[in-house]
């Protein structure tokens, strides 16, 4: 799920080479898209990118719709943090639970492996006869897009283990436990992290998705809502919000792992 | 051998009181409605009558599963096929890693969902709309992970094809992509999750067959054990195709399983 954290890179080069290909690039993406844009048929609904970016700043001043693109923002994201931390309230004792206790595994695991493979979005419609148009059932259908990659990843981290690790605390007279606490939750933290970076981004799709479905404001409906009237230029900076607010949360994601577990940084 | 089969048992009888409360409720208490939660035999038997019935959403199950696989293949393999060679480009060779990689960041963190309205004001709302859809979701996954892959080629394999005289092409082929294809593989099967994902996605916001099409529109009915039953359908075809993908993957990566 997640992407290793240190990749071989074979190239070392400057810096400044780095920086002078990533402008040149930008420079040909815009000027081809403007050159693009400047074809009469396809001009028509295919604004250049300085008009988009021009809406997409004004449009933090003035309002899409209702709202602002700030407090468009803000809508999806209340709706995806409520969702996705009922999803890890939910997946992290039910990964650690299954992991510890074979009983319990015996016994979970089926109805858990029957919840798995079904693609979170699919939810959807049974989302909304569950649980209305509302908002409850936005917080559904995040909190089963989360949940599941949540739970796989907490699992296995509980259930890989060192055996040595468990070994020695045995041997030093812990208790099962204190073996938990002090063992096992601190070698599946790691894993767990990954597991929330890696649902997040599923979590963030599913906001947007069940957005574009049925609401009256969020991102999601910005986009839709411009699709609706044939307004590329709100589609296009609609996903331009999206694609920067994924981008800041899951560098918020990561941070927060580099506080919470230094040592499997550290180790690697 | 005794835990295991008390294993089985448990998950065994796990599976059966689920299915039987759920009976209970529904069919015999009648707890629930069944617009709010139909029995599980009510559904089998929707799910059964769907082969063959085209009411009310105007298409057999087969018809809809096929609309669904079809579009999934298009853009799907169009994705595979220029994402991999794009990632391995991108990572072999320098100007092209400067050059492509920061436009690649800057398109990757765009969930393919958010990609469905523009397509749809692009081609209209048709086919293509959709696989235009699965294709960006597609070569996404597969560049990104073609190009990881091509980055972890161990550099004592390098030199030893150097040393050997190989060229800078024969160490490509030789030694990084074979080197690279169990990550290559693991970005095919993502995407094809993910591809499959978006396509319901997509199919719910327009489309006048598919699976999507069919779990929206039984949502609209209110027919939740239709919804259910789409449900089922789209998720059996989802392992099938994971399945699918693993079995190649087998018969191609060769040596995976001797480390």
């Amino acid at each position: 799920m997640s992407e290793p954290k240190k990749r071989n890179n074979n190239f070392a080069g400057s810096k400044s080479e780095v920086i002078v290909m990533a402008v040149f690039a930008f420079a040909c993406f815009f000027c081809v898209w403007y050159l693009v844009s400047l074809n009469e048929r396809i001009g028509k609904f295919f604004p250049n990118p300085i008009v988009v970016l021009e809406s997409f700043f004004q449009a933090f001043v003035t309002p899409i719709g209702q709202n602002t693109m700030l407090e468009h923002i803000f809508y999806s994201l209340r709706r995806v943090t409520t969702g996705f931390l009922l999803g890890a309230f939910i997946g992290i004792p039910l990964g650690l639970v299954m992991a510890c206790s074979k009983t319990l595994r015996a016994l979970l695991m089926p109805l858990f492996s029957i919840v798995r493979p079904i693609p979170g979005l699919a939810w959807i419609p049974l989302a909304i006869l569950w649980f209305g148009l509302g908002e409850s059932s936005k917080y559904f259908l995040i909190c089963m897009t989360a949940l599941v990659g949540i739970t796989v990843q907490t699992y296995h981290g509980a259930l890989n283990v060192d055996p040595l690790h468990i070994g020695a605390a045995r041997m030093l007279g812990a208790n099962n436990f204190q073996l938990f606490t002090n063992v096992i939750i601190r070698s599946a933290i790691p894993y767990i992290f990954a597991g929330l970076q890696g649902s997040f981004a599923g979590a963030w799709c599913a906001v947007i998705a069940a957005e574009m479905i049925r609401s009256d404001e969020g991102v999601g409906w910005i986009i839709f809502n411009g699709m609706n009237y044939a307004n590329t230029t709100q589609v296009i900076a609609g996903m331009l919000a999206i694609g920067i607010v994924g981008l800041i949360t899951s560098a918020l994601l990561r941070a927060l792992e580099r506080s919470f577990c230094k040592w499997n940084i550290q180790g690697k | 051998m005794k835990k295991r089969l008390r294993y089985f048992l448990l998950s065994v009888l796990s599976l059966g009181i689920f299915l039987f409360v759920w009976y209970l409720i529904t069919d015999i208490l009648g707890i629930f409605p069944e617009r709010a939660l139909p029995s599980p035999t009510k559904i089998l038997t929707t799910l059964m009558k769907k082969f063959t019935q085209r009411a009310p959403d105007g298409g057999t199950m087969l018809e809809h599963i096929w609309a669904s696989l079809k579009l999934a293949m298009y853009g799907f393999a169009l994705g595979a096929v220029i994402g991999i060679p794009v990632g391995i480009v991108m990572a072999w060779y320098r100007k092209a890693d400067l050059f492509i990689t920061p436009l690649f960041n800057f398109i990757r963190p765009i969930p393919p969902i958010a990609w469905i309205p523009l397509m749809l004001i692009f081609f209209g709302i048709g086919q293509t709309a959709k696989a235009a859809v699965i294709f960006v979701s597609t070569v996404t996954q597969c560049i990104l992970n073609s190009y990881l892959g091509i980055k972890q080629t161990k550099d004592v394999h390098r030199w030893v094809a150097t040393t050997f005289g190989a060229s800078n092409t024969q160490i490509l082929f030789k030694v990084a992509i074979p080197s690279a294809l169990p990550m290559i593989f693991t970005g095919l099967s993502l995407s094809m999750n993910l591809a499959w994902m978006t396509l319901v996605a997509a199919e719910m916001l327009a489309a006048d067959k598919g699976l999507g099409y069919l779990i929206q529109y039984a949502r609209m009915m209110a027919r939740v054990d239709l919804v259910i039953a789409g449900m089922i359908m789209i998720t059996i075809i989802g392992a099938i195709l994971n399945a699918v993908l693993t079995k190649i993957e087998h018969s191609v990566v060769k040596g995976r399983h001797m480390e």
